[in-house]
């Protein structure tokens, strides 16, 4: 059960201050303005970005606009991972306010996925929060909620209603007290020294003998390139949320506690800066 | 190549039940993988094995096939002008290779019938223990297929179960190996999509046929759903 709801609280209202400019090679009628938000860390580009596509429209021809999309420093960035993730993964060691370029032509359809409106984000986040299920409680749970359920888990992240969100998402953070936690550890791990996006794989939140597994406990076995051995200079940030947690962290507890609204517990490792 | 008696026996028996996908475990997926692909070898229908780091990799298989009936891509959309369906050739360079290329849907050299050319992945999926089908097409210049292409391509026997919601059964997908965009088949639906196909072939007693899985393997059955 989550019962600190401080975290809880923190989590839902981390915001990036974020700088949108319009990437140079558009055509467009006269001079478009840089426009300033506040991104929400757990909600995707899509739902969050509407004023910015109007902003920009509005100096530009309607024949000019294709489907938008974002960059950041030559990298598209997936507007299917949490815009947290997006931040820690690609801008987490640089000055904000974070600024973004932005698209409306050449879309890179090798590199991002279409997102023509809300309902490919809606069905993105209730498949990623069915999987988290089937790690958790063998899919239960969510299958014996109902639709209306489902549309509240969704319209209280599009709407950023935390009470409504976490009234039926306590219910996917349940599990048999006599358990100590989930059946698996709905988690992922990104980095972006490889092409592979991320590892996701089976870990249970306790080990047989019975002792609660650590975020360490996780990264040694995952990724354990990502830990500074004794006498090292630490090479890696492990970051969740933009904090860098202490691996001695109970990996249950982060699992309620710093998962996004979509159930997994999105883990980035990301080299440490260098100056 | 022919496939000797014991060992066409072998297969009949070790694959329904390796198939079960209702629990199968990583290392019964790759068990399941190289028999599929030794026959895959038999058969030269061409899926491989795309080795990742340790025992990790995934089925792949590239195939060109004609455009399905009643298909066409958008034609007033204007995304891509070069891709009018009268415009794609195949190309020889494609259509000739051997190993790419599905024996019984080999094109004849002189077809002027427009070809797309498809992608098939199929992944283990730790999350709900099944092999997840993902799959890309493009046309012969290159373009991609949006999702309202990939929809239209189905099946239409499978049509009527993508009406309501066909976001939760087929979407886009990233490959979560490759990180690029592929569309895939929601694992939650596999069952319903496939139960199908194989009650279909247990009604008509090829289940039973020992040839059955020697000849027309269940990746391949489990593909010909899709086109």
């Amino acid at each position: 059960m989550a019962d600190d709801k401080d975290v809880l609280r923190d989590v839902w209202f981390g915001r990036i201050p974020t700088c949108f400019t319009l990437n140079p090679d558009e055509v467009t009628e006269r001079e478009a303005e840089a426009y300033y938000l506040l991104l929400p860390r757990v909600s995707y580009l899509p739902v969050v970005t509407d004023k910015v596509k109007k902003h920009f429209q509005k100096v530009m021809r309607a024949e000019d606009v294709e489907e938008m999309w974002f960059e950041y420093e030559g990298t598209p960035l997936k507007w299917h991972y949490p815009i947290g993730v997006l931040f820690d993964l690609h801008a987490s060691n640089t000055v904000l306010p974070w600024n973004i370029t932005v698209h409306f032509k050449n879309f890179p359809d090798r590199d991002l996925l279409h997102c023509s409106s809300n309902s490919v984000v809606e069905a993105h986040f209730m498949s990623s929060i069915k999987e988290a299920d089937a790690l958790k409680h063998k899919s239960q749970v969510v299958n014996d909620m109902q639709k209306k359920d489902h549309k509240q888990l969704w319209m209280g992240l599009q709407n950023d209603k935390f009470d409504q969100f976490w009234a039926m998402n306590r219910k996917l953070m349940e599990y048999p007290t006599e358990d100590g936690g989930f059946r698996y550890i709905p988690f992922r791990i990104y980095q972006t020294l490889s092409d592979r996006p991320f590892i996701q794989k089976l870990f249970r939140p306790v080990s047989p003998e019975g002792n609660a597994h650590t975020l360490g406990d996780l990264l040694k076995e995952m990724y354990p390139d990502a830990l500074t051995n004794d006498g090292e200079v630490k090479r890696y940030q492990i970051l969740i949320h933009g904090i860098e947690p202490l691996l001695e962290t109970p990996l249950q507890w982060l699992s309620e506690h710093l998962s996004h609204p979509d159930n997994f517990l999105h883990i980035c490792v990301v080299p440490v800066p260098t100056d | 190549m022919t496939v000797q008696p014991e060992q066409a026996d072998v297969l009949t028996r070790s694959l329904p039940l390796e198939m079960n996908c209702r629990a199968l475990d990583e290392e019964r997926f790759c068990r399941c993988c190289r028999l599929i692909l030794r026959r895959s070898d038999q058969l030269r229908d061409g899926w491989s094995w795309e080795a990742l780091q340790g025992s990790e990799g995934y089925l792949k298989k590239t195939t060109l096939r004609p455009l399905p009936a009643g298909w066409g891509p958008e034609q007033d959309g204007g995304e891509s002008p070069g891709a009018e369906p009268a415009a794609l050739q195949p190309d020889p360079l494609v259509s000739t290779g051997s190993e790419e290329e599905d024996a019984d849907l080999r094109l004849p050299s002189n077809s002027s019938s427009p070809v797309l050319q498809w992608e098939y992945h199929v992944l283990y999926s730790c999350s709900y223990a099944t092999p997840v089908l993902y799959f890309r097409a493009f046309t012969l210049d290159g373009r991609s297929l949006t999702l309202e292409e990939i929809w239209k391509s189905i099946h239409p026997n499978f049509g009527l179960r993508l009406q309501n919601c066909p976001l939760n059964a087929v979407s886009q997908q990233e490959h979560p190996l490759l990180g690029q965009p592929f569309f895939f088949l929601h694992p939650c639906r596999t069952e319903e999509f496939m139960g199908p196909v194989l009650q279909a072939a247990l009604d008509h007693g090829r289940y039973a046929h020992p040839g059955f899985w020697v000849h027309e393997g269940p990746m391949r059955f489990y593909l010909e759903t899709w086109t």
